[in-house]
């Protein structure tokens, strides 16, 4: 006998799906036979606006193109801008975007805990880690000005420089969320209700995954070595100590080990970071940023983020405002057809379960 | 309150305080602001010491925060989302882009102005609202709930003909919905 | 300080010797363009990706040279060996824009296709996609191209919100509502 078929409308209002867009799923008794996304919830025309700004205004934008992690982006236009005027960056300022940048990644991650753990009913987890995550948040308010946005990277180098005191605080704050993930990993890792819905679901194999542009922890948990900070070193990542997570399996079980093992890597090269961080300028000097210019040419700047390659594409026609800038996230490859590709045979249950282990972040699809 | 010169009735005292302790929230970001709202609800701040808390579905939910930016193609389904929410309804729209387009102030597919499409009881403003102005804003919406002075979905239901027109103005090509109130 | 192109040196050989009408610049470190006409796109593709083993697709993007009745489309790949961005660029005519389905080569190019032709309106014969990809409803000029002012069409759609004419410090007055002091030291900064 045949299950009579039905399709389900799973957004953009659904509090499991990762932010606002929605998923069109054909099932059958619970097993999706055909599953289309349909993304635009979010679009502000970034790309637009960024041309009718000079270069200098395009700082408070870029930060908002991808919401849990605002710095990655700000890198990339960095570098790809410094590519194409051939600025070079004080090697403070390498350090201190290093710095911001792996303290993004830590936030993230732990904003990860509990996107994965919550999509599984675990959400103890949850509570934990966003509250913890408010420790990092103080670091990059004291830093910065700002809790979520920071414009703190700029073409040249960054913006300020670390106040008095601030690296012991952020030793110390280290120091604790390394005692803490040891707590979530028990609560996750060894649950046996996460090892089973983990196991076996939302397998992307290594063919498909270079076939897709698979980037980021997905594609370590498929088996493949690569990681921008490894293979195109930007900023101070040359001269830090550490190892990508690379883990063989391509399901939601290997991201999750990927992120377990990447989280502790982070926190060991904000310390290296601290510890060596050079004397000297960290902002090239700028100039007047109202007839600043930038010469004809286009770069393509890149960086990891969390959740994979961030990449810019950047234009300039030798005026003061961009030419063309185009943005591509890592969920852009993810969270599109990818996501239609692989859901395909899964439960249902396991929708949000599976967008959370990819990253899927909207407003960085629509822009 | 009660013993106010503006007094209400005791039955509207009762109702409105049991009103304000308990705000279910609907779970929606619909823009970027949603990143501030698990840092509310967990442990540092805590919002459910004040009544407030996550629902998962317009029916069960009194409180819709608007989170920032709408793009014309959320504020379709936004509008269904408040029409298909039952009373009491309250609105918060939350950061600048809400109040005025902020930093949008030029993009074609966002709205400027939300109380021209629903109605808002209480705006929080900042690019985005930490957490404690998030608590603020609940306060000040419990402050006017008790009373008695959010009356956004009164307001929604007497202006009807006029948020649809301007809500028409915006989005093409939708076969609007009639409720029957 | 003098940099060696050693590997990038190495790919332009190996790009010139295999196509002969398409022009090829080092332009820095890791930084290699290929600008070649349309039909040139997909062959220089396919053996970059099967020859030259740059199998990974970074980014497509559109560039609208209104001035010169064109539009570029960029293509970025990228090789896990010689790590190198390889661009491939081309420019088709902008009144009658159409460029080949490069899809079948890699599978993600289909999101980029469906966003270039709703933001640019560049067709892709023979492409399988769903119409709507971020917009909805959109009956004016495709957004990104830059002969569509989207000040102008904002002033047309939306309502604003109108600012204080009056430019009144109204401090003293939300101070007086909520029953707060104004501390000595902000007095200072008044407007009058």
């Amino acid at each position: 006998m045949r299950e009579k078929s039905t399709t389900i409308y799973l957004g953009p209002q659904h509090p499991g799906i990762t932010g606002n867009m929605m998923v069109k799923l054909q099932l059958e008794g619970d097993t999706i036979v055909k599953a289309q996304t349909h993304v635009g919830y979010l679009h502000r025309a970034f790309e637009k606006l960024i041309e009718r700004r000079n270069w200098m205004q395009t700082t408070t934008i870029l930060c908002r193109f991808c919401v849990p992690e605002p710095d990655p982006p700000e890198a990339a236009f960095a570098l790809a801008v410094e590519q194409i005027e051939g600025r070079e960056v004080p090697e403070r300022g390498k350090y201190l975007r290093s710095l911001v940048l792996e303290l993004a990644r830590i936030q993230s991650f732990l904003l990860w805990y509990a996107g994965q753990s919550g999509s599984a009913g675990l959400y103890t987890v949850g509570q934990w880690s966003v509250g913890d995550r408010n420790y990092v948040l103080d670091l990059f308010e004291e830093l910065t000005g700002g809790r979520i946005y920071h414009m703190y990277i700029w073409p040249g180098g960054v913006r300020r420089d670390i106040p008095v005191g601030f690296k012991d605080k952020v030793l110390r704050t280290m120091d604790y969320i390394e005692k803490r993930i040891d707590d979530y990993d028990r609560m996750i890792f060894d649950s046996a209700i996460f090892q089973k819905r983990a196991q076996g679901v939302g397998i992307i194999n290594k063919e498909k995954a270079i076939e897709w542009g698979v980037v980021g922890a997905p594609l370590r948990g498929c088996g493949i070595a690569h990681d921008v900070r490894k293979d195109n070193p930007y900023d101070a990542y040359d001269k830090l100590d550490f190892q990508m997570g690379v883990f063989e399996g391509g399901d939601v079980w290997a991201r999750a080990k990927v992120r377990q093992f990447e989280i502790r890597q982070s926190i060991s090269m904000v310390r290296q970071i601290i510890q060596n961080l050079p004397a000297g300028d960290f902002l090239n000097k700028m100039p007047n940023p109202m007839k600043w210019t930038i010469p004809a040419g286009s770069a393509y700047g890149k960086v990891e983020s969390v959740r994979g390659e961030f990449g810019f594409h950047v234009v300039s026609d030798g005026s003061d405002k961009p030419r063309r800038v185009h943005a591509r996230g890592p969920a852009y490859v993810h969270g599109v057809s990818l996501l239609e590709d692989i859901l395909v045979g899964e439960n249902l249950a396991d929708v949000s379960f599976i967008m959370n282990s990819l990253g899927v972040c909207p407003p960085e699809i629509e822009r | 309150m009660y013993n106010d010169n503006n007094a209400q009735t005791i039955v509207e005292y009762i109702k409105n305080f049991t009103r304000k302790n308990s705000l279910f929230m609907l779970a929606y970001g619909t823009g970027c602001g949603a990143i501030e709202l698990p840092a509310t609800l967990t442990s540092r701040y805590d919002a459910e010491r004040l009544g407030v808390r996550g629902a998962a579905t317009p029916r069960q939910a009194d409180l819709l925060l608007i989170t920032g930016y709408l793009s014309t193609k959320t504020l379709k389904r936004v509008i269904r989302v408040y029409e298909q929410m039952q009373d009491p309804k309250y609105v918060i729209g939350f950061g600048s882009c809400t109040i005025n387009g902020g930093m949008y102030w030029d993009s074609y597919n966002t709205i400027k102005l939300l109380d021209k499409y629903i109605p808002v009881d209480v705006y929080i403003n900042g690019c985005m609202p930490r957490p404690e102005s998030v608590i603020a804003g609940f306060k000040e919406l419990q402050r006017l709930i008790a009373e008695g002075k959010a009356d956004g979905a009164t307001k929604y239901k007497e202006n009807l003909d006029w948020y649809r027109e301007n809500q028409k103005k915006v989005l093409k090509n939708w076969p609007l919905v009639e409720y029957n109130w | 300080m003098k940099t060696s192109f050693i590997k990038e040196e190495l790919l332009f050989q190996q790009l010139a010797t295999a196509f002969e009408n398409v022009v090829i610049e080092i332009v820095r470190k890791e930084t290699v363009f290929v600008y070649a006409s349309k039909e040139f796109v997909l062959p220089i593709l396919l053996y970059a990706k099967e020859k030259l083993g740059y199998n990974s697709f970074s980014h497509l993007s559109c560039v609208d040279w209104i001035e010169n009745d064109e539009f570029e489309l960029v293509y970025i790949i990228w090789s896990p060996e010689t790590k190198i961005n390889l661009f491939v660029k081309t420019r088709i005519d902008r009144q009658n824009p159409t460029m080949e389905n490069t899809d079948m080569i890699w599978r993600q190019i289909n999101t980029y296709q469906r966003e270039i032709r709703e933001m640019f309106g560049i067709e892709f014969p023979g492409f399988v996609g769903e119409k709507e990809f971020i917009l909805e409803d959109w009956e004016d000029v495709p957004p990104m191209r830059r002969d569509f002012d989207t000040l102008e069409y904002v002033n047309d759609t939306f309502f604003e919100r109108e600012g204080r004419e009056d430019k009144q410090d109204v401090r003293e007055r939300i101070a007086k509502r909520s029953g707060e002091e104004i501390p000595d030291f902000a007095k200072k900064y008044s407007r009058e």
